[in-house]
């Protein structure tokens, strides 16, 4: 190894160690910062804490009712995922791997869905759920929990099918042609053998969307107007408002990392199965 | 696979039972009541106030229940419930906010008049509820939208804005409080020598009770109505140009850390620099004392509050009188019902529960409830200031055009240094043309 | 394939479900975006009055939807080119290079795209702050604390770009594993033949590494500029509120300073049609100028 190269390996390993920190310190800053007196926050900001001060996350989980909305988050969260997996799946497999009439036509639909953007739709779905509501005689679609998730799994739709049949695609016909020779139906085929060869996908398109669900808070604003129906990250802002009447910083920073922990927890178990399922080369027709 | 999609399957199927139950409020109570939505904003003085006055009317009235939503942040959950058709009886949410509610419901014509309160005798008492309010404090815009003589909006908590200082810092230093614009800037200049600004603000929109006081110090009461009136040409005026000019003067005393936290979510910062003696003057409310009451702060720290200073020393000094209004939407169910609550809220029993946290009605007397740091504050007017009211007229909704992002927003450039007084008086100029065009008839 | 019974069914029971949701919940809202952005309606009375493209046309005037429409479009270039090169160049060197804690610095950079926007704008006000800021603290310990503060809320002629670091502390993680993943399968003996042809790095880099994933950057820049519309918002309206004085406002904040504050809420949907259309054409734009012949390998 010579000594420009050398220097260059130097360079690197300083240009990522920096890069690296410019993450670590300020998200680890919020880790110690949840746990500091609220007297402390008036101090340096890169002085450690006095104590552990686990009172703010107390405070947070029962007084803020952040406990609640946890619960709520992963009741959603979980059945918009389940929703989006048995919508998703069956639906992406047959516009990878069917030619049939009305399958271009769906594509440009799904294709079309991803430049539609969640933040001006969503009062429109609002009123619409306010009518639905209004015919059947009872609003049972605001501050349902169901519907919210049904929502997220709409939104999230577009994209979950375009990364799953990106991925079919790349998959041999000879698996499919194996399955009917032995007899299976389209059905069978593709619950049995060609779902099971996704399985990187799925574990794909489960992490991206559990952390856009997880970490959704406009629509949840609007479908949830009663207290006890909010997710985490409305509860969250909610935290934001009310340490902004009061100067509750300790107990803002407990919010934030409840509201991050679950999600960090889940990224370090499945990052390795990150990329496997990642296909966005583009769909080829 | 199978197997892990009957486990799905099952799963959203269970917690969707479990989710769609449960979740749903009741619009009838059980033993016939009438129920009356009551939806108050929860601010600094905190929502138990508000459950103490409504136990206490259900105490006297037998034949209502109420039914209180208090939050921070009213405007979405209320606001979300009224474009389903969800209306509250009463609703507690004054004009100013960054939401802009109550404006969008005047601009709207979705207000109930409730004029009839005023001639309604207070519960248990011999007195109306005109007779027992102060006057001047149904004569403006802020209950009248209209300009006509129906009260769409009552007058709920006041307090008095202006300059908020520490005054230990003053008595430590050997400085008198200015009472001219002059004596403001001379004393600029001493505590520039001290590394002390002059002026903070804690976000532009706190310029509003400023500059409305401005208004009637450069002009007189009669020019501030034109200009909450649209009046052609009177910010071309030399009295306007004199307000502007002394905000664009104060501007370049302002602390320099200000702008970056002047938004809804740093604001606290800058009403901070206050308590830690780095800046002498912020405009602001009687409700700062709540709201920074945890904060830290400099030792023997002691606030004080003085009306403006005037233009000469023959000149009258101003106070903007803030207050928030409580109003009933045209589309509630239970309009009478709704009225008579809120006549209810001036009555003696009422009027003491506020107090007790802080919250001041305009009612004759009220001042001899008040103690410690209230006391000071709502003495401003006892010691030779005057009031003002009201604010800008209603329009119709103008797309694009917000005086208050023009009139007060465009400080924070000012500071800067990003626009002039010239670009900022021709903006507002413009403004105020283009809605006048939408003035409510 | 052989044409089985049922396939007609089969293909049915699998695309309906998908379609009717997607109908339901973003094709009929979408529809209602545009029929709404004719009418001049403040939101919640029931007087809505039709106003054909009144709407539209007084956009083209309003001084402040062109400074929001310049501040997106500044956002977007600025975020798009560090965003991609930093991606770019970090996943070329964690896939070419022979280093220690590979894995250490991968999983750390994928950090931030995990955290929510709520979370990262609280993280930015921390670093943000003038005078108790992570950023500034820093700074004046290496400078002794002579200089006034930066104010990088305040000033704003600064204000944008800090608004920009967020996006890309937020997006570059994400970009650099996408390209990891694309580059890794690029074959060795490629590069192996280039450099015994003498070419280095970053020929390399030139020559083979970009060439062979094109597909995967043209992709992702189409996903990147769609989501960097939302991101800005959310960050925008959390961190700055459009302040100081309208220099961050970006599309997506000022329709709904229009749409709820201002009470003209079929103006801020004709805003959002206005958005839709520009996501629409600018993909099509990038699709359009990255067109290269495609390499297969």
């Amino acid at each position: 190894m010579n000594k420009g190269d050398k220097l260059y390996r130097i360079f690197i390993y300083i240009v990522l160690i920096l890069f690296a920190l410019s993450i670590i310190v300020p998200v680890g800053w919020v880790f110690l910062a949840s746990l500091k007196e609220n007297a402390e926050f008036y101090q340096n900001p890169w002085s450690l804490p006095a104590g552990l001060y686990f009172e703010n996350f107390a405070r947070a989980w029962r007084e803020a009712h952040m406990g609640e909305y946890f619960l709520n988050s992963v009741i959603v969260t979980a059945m918009a995922l389940g929703i989006l997996l048995i919508v998703a799946l069956p639906a992406a497999y047959v516009l990878a791997r069917y030619r049939f009439g009305g399958r271009r036509l769906i594509r440009t639909l799904f294709m079309g869905g991803l430049f539609i953007n969640v933040s001006y739709i969503v009062v429109p779905i609002f009123l619409m759920l306010v009518d639905a509501g209004n015919w059947i005689g009872s609003p049972v679609f605001l501050n349902n929990r169901f519907v919210l998730a049904l929502v997220y799994a709409s939104t999230a739709l577009p994209f979950t099918i375009y990364l799953l049949s990106s991925y079919f695609q790349t998959l041999p016909k000879e698996y499919e042609e194996a399955a009917y020779v032995d007899g299976s139906g389209y059905m069978q085929t593709m619950i049995r053998v060609m779902i099971p060869m996704a399985r990187p996908s799925v574990i794909t398109v489960i992490l991206f969307n559990f952390l856009s669900f997880w970490n959704e808070y406009i629509i949840a604003l609007t479908l949830m107007t009663q207290d006890r129906a909010k997710t985490l990250p409305v509860g969250l802002m909610n935290l934001m408002k009310a340490q902004n009447a009061a100067a509750q910083y300790g107990q803002m920073y407990a919010g934030l990392v409840m509201v991050m922990l679950p999600t960090l927890i889940l990224y370090i178990l499945v990052q390795k199965k990150l990329t496997q399922g990642m296909n966005v080369g583009g769909l080829k027709d | 696979m199978k197997r892990f999609f009957t486990l799905l399957i099952t799963l959203v199927l269970t917690v969707s039972l479990f989710a769609s139950c449960g979740l749903r409020d009741d619009d009838k109570d059980a033993d016939g009541k009438t129920v009356l939505k009551v939806a108050v904003l929860e601010s600094a003085y905190g929502k138990k106030m508000w459950e103490d006055v409504a136990a206490a009317y259900e105490a006297d009235h037998q034949d209502i229940k109420i039914e209180l939503t208090a939050e921070k942040n009213l405007e979405d959950v209320i606001g979300s419930k009224m474009k389903s058709g969800d209306y509250p009886d009463v609703v507690h949410l004054a004009t100013g906010r960054e939401a802009g509610l109550t404006e969008t419901m005047v601009r709207e014509n979705s207000l109930a008049d409730i004029s009839d309160i005023l001639d309604e005798k207070v519960f248990g008492e011999e007195k109306t509820v005109k007779e027992k309010l102060i006057d001047g404090f149904t004569d403006t815009a802020a209950t009248h939208p209209y300009g006509d003589d129906k009260m769409y909006m009552a007058p709920m908590f006041y307090g008095p804005c202006g300059l908020f200082y520490n005054a230990a810092l003053f008595a430590e230093k050997n400085w008198s409080l200015p009472t001219t614009w002059d004596e403001m800037w001379e004393l600029g200049q001493k505590a520039e020598v001290e590394n002390i600004a002059l002026f903070t603000y804690p976000t532009a929109g706190y310029f509003d009770s400023l500059i409305y006081a401005l208004l009637c110090e450069t002009g007189g009461v009669d020019f501030y109505n034109d200009c909450m009136q649209y009046k052609e040409g009177v910010w071309d005026d030399k009295n306007a140009r004199e307000a502007l000019d002394i905000v664009a003067r104060l501007a370049s005393y302002t602390e320099p850390t200000t702008v970056a936290n002047a938004n809804n979510d740093n604001y606290l910062k800058n009403q901070q620099l206050v308590l830690d003696n780095k800046a002498l003057f912020m405009p602001n409310g009687t409700w700062v004392s709540g709201e920074m009451a945890d904060a830290p702060r400099a030792e023997g720290f002691k606030w004080g509050f003085m009306a403006l200073p005037a233009i000469e020393s023959d000149k009258d000094r101003y106070s903007y009188t803030y207050f928030e209004q409580i109003w009933v939407p045209e589309n509630a169910d239970h309009k009478d019902e709704a009225k008579d609550f809120i006549a209810y809220l001036y009555s003696d029993k009422a009027v003491k529960i506020f107090a007790e946290s802080g919250a001041i009605q305009p009612i004759q007397g009220v001042s001899d409830m008040l103690e410690g740091e209230n006391k000071l504050f709502y003495s401003i007017y006892d010691t030779g200031a005057k009031a003002v009211m009201g604010g800008f007229a209603a329009t119709n909704p103008v797309e694009g055009v917000s005086m208050v992002d023009t009139l007060f927003g465009t400080v924070n450039s000012i500071v800067s240094g990003d626009k002039t007084v010239d670009e900022w008086q021709e903006a507002i100029g413009k403004a105020s043309d283009s809605l006048r065009k939408a003035l409510k008839k | 394939m052989r044409k089985h019974k049922g396939r007609r069914a089969f293909l049915s029971v699998c695309t309906v479900p998908a379609l009717i949701l997607f109908a339901v919940f973003m094709l009929y809202p979408t529809l209602n975006i545009f029929v709404i952005s004719m009418y001049k309606w403040g939101g919640y009375s029931l007087n809505k009055e039709f106003v054909g493209f009144d709407n539209f046309v007084k956009l083209f005037s309003d001084a402040k939807f062109w400074q929001s429409f310049q501040n997106t479009v500044l956002l977007i270039v600025v975020v798009t080119v560090v965003t991609m090169t930093m991606a770019l160049i970090t996943a070329a060197i964690l896939t070419r290079e022979k280093l220690r804690f590979k894995g250490f610095f991968w999983v750390i950079f994928y950090i931030p795209n995990i955290l929510s926007a709520v979370v990262i704008a609280a993280i930015f006000s921390a670093v943000y702050d003038p005078s108790r800021g992570l950023l500034n603290t820093l700074i004046s310990f290496f400078t002794g604390g002579g200089t006034a503060p930066v104010l990088w809320l305040g000033d704003q002629k600064v204000v944008i770009y800090s608004i920009a670091i967020a996006m890309i502390w937020q997006a570059v993680g994400y970009y650099m594993v996408m390209y990891t993943a694309a580059m890794s399968s690029v074959p060795e003996s490629m590069y192996e033949a280039a450099s015994l042809e003498g070419a280095g790095r970053v020929r390399q880099f030139f020559t083979i590494t970009i060439p062979l994933i094109w597909t995967n950057i043209r992709t992702t820049l189409t996903f990147f500029i769609i989501s960097s519309i939302n991101i800005s918002f959310l960050l925008v309206r959390a961190m700055t509120s459009g302040g100081p004085d309208g220099s961050t406002e970006v599309f997506l904040s000022y329709m709904y300073k229009q749409a709820y504050t201002n009470s003209s809420y079929g103006y801020g949907m004709a805003i959002g049609v206005l958005v839709f259309l520009f996501s629409f054409a600018l993909s099509g734009l990038v699709n359009l100028v990255t067109r290269r012949e495609s390499i297969d390998l």
